[in-house]
C-alpha cells in the first residue's frame, strides 16, 4: 500500500504514474493536438490539396516584408522590455520594502489586466482626442504626428503588455540570488557597480534568457495589440491571418500562414528546450 | 546619487505600466461619446448604459460561467498529472512534460484557428461547450505549473511522519498532503480562471454571438463603434484585479507555497 512513498516495483510505479497523468495528456492530444493538426491538414487542402498555399507564402515578397517585420517587432519589443524590465525587477528584488510592495502591485496589477484592456488604453492616449493631442495643442505645437494606427503604436503597446511577463522572469531568478554575495563583493573592495557587474549581472542572465525568449515568442504571434493599434501597410503575422480571414475568407492561406507562426515559435522554444529544459522559462 | 539610479529608474517602468491604465478611469465617467481626454465633462450615464444593456451583461456572465467552468475541469485534469510528474519516473516522462506545456506554447491565434475548424464540425462554435472545451485545454498547463512547483518544494518527511504514526495512505493525504498544498491549488485555481476570464484570441474566433465574453465584445466594440460602455468595462475590471492583487499582498505575509 505505500505505493505512493517508497520507490516500490517499478512497474507497480508506471502503472500509477500513468493513471494520474492520462487524463491531462489525453485531454491535450484529443481537445489540443488533433484541432492543431486541422490547421495543418486545412493548409495543404484547402480548396484542393496541394503545397501551392506555402510556396505562395515563401516566393510573395510581401509575406518576406511581413515575416521580416515581424521578427523586428519581436526583437524591439523584446529589448525595450529589458531595458524597462531589469531596473525594476531589480529593484524589487534587492529591496524588502515598501517600495518594493508598491512596484509589485503595479507588475501584478498590469500582469492579470487582460491584453484588450491595456490596449485599450492606448487608444485613448495615442488617439487624435488624447493627452497627447491635448499637449500638443496646449503648448501650441499644432496637430501631432500621426501616432496611432502605426507601426509605433503597435510596437508600444505591445512593449506595454508583454512587460509584466519581462519582470516576473527577471524576478523570479533575481529573488534566488543570495544578497550576501554582491554584499561580500562590496566587503572585498568592489564599487556598487563593480559588484553589480562582475557578481548580479552574471547569476541574473538565465533570467534575462528567460524572459527574453518569453516576450520574444509572445510577440511573434501577437494578436489583439497589433490588430487593434497597428496598420496594414506594416503587418505582423497575426494581421496577415486576420486579414486573410476576415477580408478574404482564404482559411486555408490562413492555415498555411498559422502553420509558419507555429513552426518558427517551436524552432525557437526548441532551441531554448535543448539548452534550458523549457520547464523553467515558466520559473 | 548613482545610488538612486536604479530606483529611479524602475519607477519610469512602473509609471510606464500603470499611468495608461489610470487614464482609463477619468474616460469611463466621461461625457464624450468618442475616445477624448480630458473629458469634457463628467456623469455616470456610462455606467448605467452597462448595467442595463443586455449584451454587456450577458458577455460577462458568460465569461463568469466559461472560467468557472473551465477552472474546475483544468484542476480535474491537472492536479493528478502534478503528482505523477513530480512523484514518479516513467517511459517518455520528458517527452509528455513539452506536451503539457504546448496549449502555452502555441500562439493564441494558431490555437485558436484550430479549435474553429475542430469545433465547427461538431456544431459547437459559438457554443458555451466549444469555450469551455477551448479553455480547460489552454489553462491545463497553467495550474499543472502552479501544483507541480509546490509539490517539488513539499518535505516529504511530513507524510512519512503521517505513516509512521498510523495513518493509511487516503487519510495521509487527506489530512496532510492536501492541506500543505492548498495555498498552491487555490492559486493554481485562480490561474486558470483568470486565463480563462482573460483570454481574447480564441474567444473572437469561436464563441460567436451566444457564447461571447467580454474580451471578445470588447474587441468587437473598439474596432466597429469605439462604445463609451467599454471604458467603464475596463474600470471595472482594472478594479477587480487591484482589489485582487492587495487580497493576496494581505494574505502572502508568510510565502507558504515555496
Amino acid at each position: 500500500m505505500q505505493v505512493g512513498l517508497r520507490r516500490g516495483l517499478p512497474s507497480r510505479d508506471g502503472l500509477t504514474a500513468w493513471l494520474l497523468v492520462a487524463p491531462a495528456v489525453l485531454c491535450i492530444i484529443v481537445l489540443f493536438i488533433v484541432p492543431i493538426g486541422y490547421v495543418l491538414l486545412l493548409s495543404i487542402t484547402d480548396p484542393t490539396v496541394s503545397l501551392d498555399h506555402y510556396r505562395r507564402f515563401f516566393t510573395v515578397p510581401l509575406y518576406a516584408n511581413v515575416m521580416v517585420n515581424t521578427f523586428r517587432t519581436s526583437l524591439i519589443v523584446t529589448v525595450a522590455c529589458l531595458a524597462l524590465g531589469y531596473p525594476l525587477a531589480y529593484v524589487m528584488a534587492r529591496r524588502n520594502d515598501a517600495v518594493a510592495v508598491v512596484l509589485l502591485v503595479a507588475v501584478g496589477l498590469s500582469f492579470w489586466t487582460g491584453f484588450v484592456v491595456r490596449t485599450y488604453a492606448w487608444l485613448i492616449i495615442l488617439g487624435n482626442k488624447g493627452p497627447v493631442a491635448a499637449t500638443y495643442a496646449f503648448a501650441g505645437w499644432g496637430n501631432p504626428p500621426q501616432l496611432l494606427f502605426t507601426s509605433f503604436s503597435s510596437t508600444l503597446g505591445m512593449t506595454h503588455v508583454l512587460l509584466p511577463y519581462m519582470v516576473l522572469a527577471l524576478y523570479g531568478v533575481m529573488r534566488k540570488i543570495d544578497p550576501s554575495y554582491v554584499r561580500a563583493a562590496e566587503g572585498l573592495g568592489a564599487r556598487p557597480f563593480g559588484a553589480f557587474r562582475l557578481v548580479f549581472l552574471p547569476l541574473s542572465l538565465p533570467g534575462v534568457v528567460n524572459g527574453c525568449v518569453l516576450v520574444f515568442t509572445m510577440c511573434l504571434g501577437f494578436y489583439i495589440t497589433p490588430i487593434l493599434l497597428g496598420t496594414p501597410k506594416d503587418m505582423m503575422i497575426s494581421q496577415l491571418i486576420s486579414q486573410q480571414i476576415e477580408d478574404l475568407l482564404a482559411w486555408g492561406f490562413a492555415s498555411a500562414i498559422a502553420v509558419v507562426l507555429l513552426a518558427c515559435t517551436l524552432v525557437l522554444l526548441g532551441v531554448y528546450n535543448r539548452f534550458a529544459g523549457l520547464d523553467r522559462l515558466w520559473g | 546619487m548613482a545610488r538612486h539610479v536604479p530606483l529611479v529608474l524602475a519607477s519610469l517602468a512602473a509609471i510606464f505600466l500603470v499611468a495608461p491604465m489610470a487614464i482609463i478611469v477619468p474616460m469611463s465617467f466621461s461625457k464624450a461619446i468618442s475616445f477624448e481626454f480630458p473629458p469634457p465633462g463628467y456623469w455616470t450615464g456610462y455606467y448605467a448604459q452597462y448595467f442595463s444593456s443586455r449584451s454587456w451583461l450577458e458577455a460577462t456572465a458568460n465569461s463568469f460561467i466559461i472560467a468557472f467552468a473551465s477552472m474546475a475541469l483544468t484542476l480535474i485534469a491537472a492536479l493528478p498529472a502534478a503528482f505523477g510528474f513530480v512523484r514518479y519516473r516513467f517511459h517518455g516522462k520528458s517527452m509528455l512534460n513539452l506536451v503539457m506545456m504546448l496549449p502555452i506554447i502555441v500562439p493564441a491565434v494558431v490555437s485558436a484557428l484550430g479549435y474553429y475548424s475542430f469545433l465547427g464540425p461538431l456544431h459547437l462554435v459559438g457554443t458555451h461547450t466549444g469555450m469551455i472545451v477551448a479553455h480547460s485545454e489552454l489553462s491545463i498547463p497553467v495550474a499543472f505549473l502552479v501544483v507541480a512547483a509546490a509539490l517539488k518544494g513539499f518535505d516529504r518527511n511530513l507524510e512519512r511522519a503521517a505513516m509512521s504514526a498510523g495513518a493509511g495512505p487516503l487519510r495521509t493525504f487527506l489530512w496532510v498532503t492536501l492541506p500543505v498544498l492548498r495555498p498552491a491549488i487555490l492559486v493554481g485555481a485562480l490561474f486558470a480562471f483568470l486565463h480563462s476570464f482573460n483570454e481574447a484570441v480564441v474567444a473572437i474566433f469561436i464563441a460567436g454571438r451566444d457564447a461571447s465574453t467580454l474580451p471578445k465584445k470588447m474587441f468587437e466594440s473598439i474596432r466597429l463603434e469605439s462604445d463609451p460602455v467599454i471604458a467603464v468595462v475596463s474600470t471595472l475590471l482594472t478594479g477587480a484585479v487591484l482589489l485582487g492583487v492587495l487580497i493576496s499582498l494581505f494574505f502572502r505575509q508568510r510565502p507558504a507555497q515555496g
